[in-house]
């Protein structure tokens, strides 16, 4: 009976280490670069091509963007690529201590594309899964700013979440403001 | 009658043996437990005991951590000096002006930009020091630049004996003829930072630090000494599991 037991037990530790193993190697790969930047871009825009351009943050821009995104905006210009009314941004936000980079496609002035390029957080690494992310497609900016569907959260990952959730809003608001925006050039 | 005895004589010895192991393991796992539950209170506590504002700066902790500790050296372009305060943020003369993770490799200057190589990206920067944007892997850096010279106003990136020219304004690489070894000669050496700027630096920079939350968060799951700590946490654990069943064993054979 006693040797039953014991086996029993070896066989729940090993069955508890090798999913603790498992568990540890999916953590590991959710972090890391999934796309470069070009590479986003060229997918986003095949067949065509898309023409590289920057927007100037000036003051306005730069007071509103800080609004957004809860902080004040780094940087005197931000790159962009676009083709007719459909423009890709690639932009960076702090999950809880390093940087997410997403990229997001918006045209018309509404979501066509949210992906994590890069997530390099050791948790939260859920909101680059496409049933997180396609939660975006169709959303737009508020009079207030704010995304114009609820996007449901993440256990675990509530900071990536807001992350994603304030730079979706900042393409959404750089894209108005390149738009209209007559100083935005090739550079 | 024979068998009867036997039976219950296997039963003392399996309760016996089961007490033995019961005994070794909790004897053998009760420090680390009652440091884990300690732990785990302190961390289910921590916005409470405000564990995340306690900063932890000691040296030895920074290097078991891996961070550099505050800049003695920068690279001094023109007038200006640019340094890294061994945490996660560029320097140009005693003003932070943007993340920059360390080591800072290199910096140049064009007739009208700044340049600072960091570990996460390239920085372009006014000649004033206003930091203008990043250029970093995802765009396009290749991994594991080290090298950055500035030859008649062209802009150089080197990853070992690979070369490549910069065009700040479109984002893109070229290859180049010109020679690594001429890059790298001609890249700004580091110089030691001037003590004013570094009284500012020590004045001004909360440096590098560690949260308390984090050292306990770290402990607590044995990530403070590397794979090990988390593989002997989980050998805790799963003690934890066997302890529970020789418990269970012997509550049911002594029934």
């Amino acid at each position: 009976m006693c040797n039953k037991l014991y086996r029993a037990a070896l066989a729940v530790a090993s069955a508890a280490l090798i999913a603790i193993t498992s568990l540890a190697s999916f953590s590991v790969s959710a972090k890391g670069v999934f796309q470069s930047g070009p590479d986003f871009v060229a997918e986003v825009f095949a067949p065509q091509q898309a023409v590289a351009k920057v927007l100037w943050l000036t003051p306005e821009i730069r007071a509103q963007a800080a609004a957004i995104v809860d902080h004040p905006v780094r940087g005197l210009r931000i790159r962009y690529h676009q083709s007719e009314s459909k423009s890709a941004w690639i932009l960076e936000e702090i999950g809880k201590e390093m940087p997410i980079t997403i990229g997001v496609v918006v045209e018309d002035n509404i979501i066509q594309q949210v992906k994590i390029l890069a997530y390099r957080e050791s948790r939260g690494g859920e909101v680059r899964y496409p049933a997180y992310t396609k939660q975006y497609l169709g959303a737009f900016l508020k009079d207030n700013y704010r995304l114009s569907q609820n996007i449901d959260g993440i256990t675990g990952a509530t900071l990536s979440v807001w992350a994603v959730n304030k730079v979706a809003a900042l393409a959404l608001y750089y894209h108005a403001q390149a738009n209209q925006n007559t100083d935005a050039h090739s550079p | 009658m024979q068998n009867k005895t036997n039976l219950n004589n296997q039963s003392v010895n399996g309760i016996k043996t089961n007490m033995i192991w019961h005994r070794r393991l909790g004897l053998s796992t009760f420090v680390v437990l009652i440091f884990l539950a300690i732990s785990g209170f302190a961390l289910n506590h921590s916005p409470g005991l405000k564990l995340n504002q306690i900063s932890l700066s000691s040296n030895w902790l920074l290097s078991w951590y891996g961070l550099e500790l505050p800049a003695t050296e920068a690279f001094n372009l023109g007038e200006s000096w640019i340094y890294q305060d061994g945490d996660k943020t560029l320097w140009v003369d005693g003003k932070s002006v943007a993340p920059c993770t360390a080591p800072l490799f290199a910096a140049a200057e064009t007739a009208d930009m700044l340049f600072a190589l960091c570990a996460d990206g390239l920085l372009l920067l006014t000649t004033e020091g206003q930091f203008v944007e990043r250029f970093s892997t995802v765009d396009g850096l290749p991994a594991n630049s080290s090298g950055l010279t500035v030859l008649d106003n062209r802009i150089y990136l080197t990853v070992g004996l690979i070369a490549t020219e910069f065009n700040p304004s479109s984002f893109e690489l070229t290859a180049t003829d010109v020679a690594p070894e001429t890059l790298t000669g001609s890249q700004k050496a580091l110089l030691p930072l001037p003590k004013p700027l570094q009284k500012s630096l020590r004045q001004q920079s909360v440096g590098a630090s560690i949260s308390l939350e984090t050292l306990i968060l770290d402990l607590h799951s044995g990530r403070f000494f590397g794979q090990f700590g988390v593989l002997f946490v989980d050998l805790i654990g799963l003690l934890v599991c066997i302890l529970s069943i020789t418990g269970l064993a012997t509550w049911i054979k002594r029934r």
